[in-house]
């Protein structure tokens, strides 16, 4: 019967061959727990996509009822607690496994050619990761929803010259009002997963068209030279993405989801008071993934200084991270053979590690 | 029967030529519109009003160099809805007896300032900024003093306009 039901979609649409073609790819043997960071990206924005929707099922993006709404979706929705759970702790597993796999690429050199328009395509996977975390601290609609809105659009009003206008059209208006809040909703449930669905797929088209090429270890018994093109085409052993890579897929997204969703369950998401627009004592706490710019923020006082936190640092900095395989051309790539990219690379994170420790301490002395 | 792309070059540019017009015309009158709808906020006028803070004589009695919190609500248009806006507004009296309506956002980002009476400074709890009592920047990242609301006295009664003096750039609020 089976048989049957597969017959009759092959002699129309060759189904099985097409399953072949997705399952059959030739993924490199050795490195395969490593290989699994970016399927695991793909199954959290999965979650994250389904969760949200069912969340819009009780939210209200406006500004004094959005908190109240996500109040009644932790205490007064069935399993809500979960849901809002999963999506809050999904989202930061997604950007924190989003940096890890980051690493690994940039660790390994991945990003050599001919793959650099896959690392273009990741980065700005990461840069709307990163702007959709923002804009859903922002939609939760309690007092630090408020500030961080306040305090982002600020920032934006410091770039040169489209600054102030930038401001106003992201608030949809000069202050922050319902329109604001209706904006953040557009572009969070909208416009941009949207972009992460149309740039996924080319993250993964360009993979399957440079072929996958893995880490250093992958070609240990090969006897060309690391300038060789040839060399990184064909790994010492390979296996088919569907069941051996898959698996590994597998038990990695379920070891993820099985902490995301403890840490749903126990601790749900933190809503916090209500927005006060008149409390005197109120001490706004930016997410832990943006402590760093936020400690970043501190350091250049004056009207002539402040440009470089609020926008020189950060976007050349996102420009070198984008152009990367554009600057590093070389031809290694094990990390022990590329000592100063490596140790840079590592010098770099510790920074971000430092900066988001000390950004994290309590800033404000208690009030007396 | 006309020629096909491969029967004829300039066919072949001909076609090209249209398919190219056609998207641009279709790209265009769909992108006119958007971006009117998205940048539209930019060609709207802040709703400017007026609110009534305390009495002048009330105000006169608070002892100087100490900042008073009066919170000030203005009505305002936004969007499609009229809404009350509550703002703080830092009094101070200062040893002349000349009183200042400072705003307690700071000037850096807008964060919520904190009086910390200890060291006689507002303090913001985002990222450092300090204020003396007159408004002055004494530590931290803030590029330029406290704003100050607008004001005029009317009947012995202080209003207050939610706009700041010396603000070309219309940041804070």
């Amino acid at each position: 019967m089976l048989k049957k039901i597969q017959n009759w979609f092959d002699e129309r649409i060759e189904l099985t061959e097409l399953i072949k073609e997705f399952n059959g790819e030739r993924i490199p043997r050795r490195g395969g727990w490593a290989y699994t960071l970016g399927s695991l990206l793909a199954f959290l924005f999965t979650v994250q996509v389904v969760t949200g929707i069912f969340l819009l099922f009780y939210y209200v993006p406006y500004f004094p009822m959005a908190r109240n709404a996500t109040y009644f979706i932790k205490h007064h929705v069935l399993l809500g607690n979960i849901l809002l759970g999963i999506h809050l702790w999904g989202a930061f597993t997604m950007i924190f496994f989003l940096l890890v796999h980051m690493a690994r690429v940039y660790f390994s050199g991945a990003y050599k050619k001919p793959r650099e328009l896959q690392w273009v395509a990741g980065m700005v996977l990461f840069t709307v990761v990163v702007i959709l975390g923002l804009t859903g601290y922002m939609l939760v609609g309690n007092e630090n929803s408020w500030w961080t809105i306040n305090v982002l659009t600020n920032v934006a009003s410091h770039t040169p010259i489209i600054g102030g206008f930038l401001r106003i059209v992201a608030r949809g208006g000069t202050e922050t009002s319902v329109l604001t809040m209706q904006h953040i909703f557009a572009v969070h449930v909208w416009l941009l997963p949207a972009a992460v669905m149309l740039f996924i797929p080319v993250h993964l088209f360009l993979i399957r068209k440079t072929g996958h090429q893995g880490m250093a270890l992958e070609y240990n018994n090969s006897k060309l030279s690391d300038d060789d093109i040839n060399k990184w085409k064909k790994p010492d052993a390979t296996v088919p993405f569907f069941p051996d890579q898959f698996y590994k897929d597998m038990i990695v997204a379920l070891c993820v989801f099985a902490v995301i969703y403890i840490l749903a369950v126990v601790y749900s998401a933190p809503i916090g008071p209500m927005y006060r627009p008149l409390a005197l004592n109120f001490a706004p706490e930016a997410d832990w993934y943006f402590l760093a710019n936020e400690e970043l923020l501190k350091y250049f006082p004056g009207h002539g200084l402040i440009i470089f936190s609020t926008f020189l640092i950060p976007n050349i900095g996102f420009a070198i991270l984008f152009a990367l395989p554009f600057i590093d051309r070389g031809h290694e790539r094990s990390p022990f053979k590329r000592p100063a990219a490596t140790v840079l690379g590592i010098l770099f994170l510790l920074l971000l590690v430092y900066l988001t420790l000390i950004g994290g301490e309590p800033k404000a002395p208690a009030t007396v | 029967m006309a020629k096909s792309s491969e029967e004829s070059p300039s066919r072949r540019t001909f076609m090209m030529v249209v398919i190219g017009l056609i998207s641009s015309i279709i790209g265009v009158a769909l992108a006119v519109p958007i971006l009117g709808e998205v940048l539209s906020p930019l060609f709207k006028k802040r709703d400017i009003v007026w609110a009534e803070l305390a009495k002048v004589d009330d105000l006169k009695k608070i002892s100087p160099l100490t900042p008073k919190f009066v919170p000030v609500y203005f009505r305002v248009k936004e969007g499609w809805t009229v809404n009350t806006l509550p703002r703080q507004v830092i009094v101070v009296k200062d040893i002349t007896g000349k009183l200042y309506f400072f705003s307690n956002q700071c000037t850096h980002l807008g964060c919520p300032l904190h009086w910390i009476a200890a060291r006689q400074k507002f303090l913001c709890p985002c990222h450092g900024g300090m204020f003396n009592i007159l408004g002055k920047v004494v530590g931290g990242p803030p590029p330029r003093p406290l704003y100050q609301w607008q004001h005029k006295i009317k009947n012995g009664t202080v209003l207050i306009q939610n706009k700041f003096i010396d603000n070309p750039k219309d940041r804070g609020i």
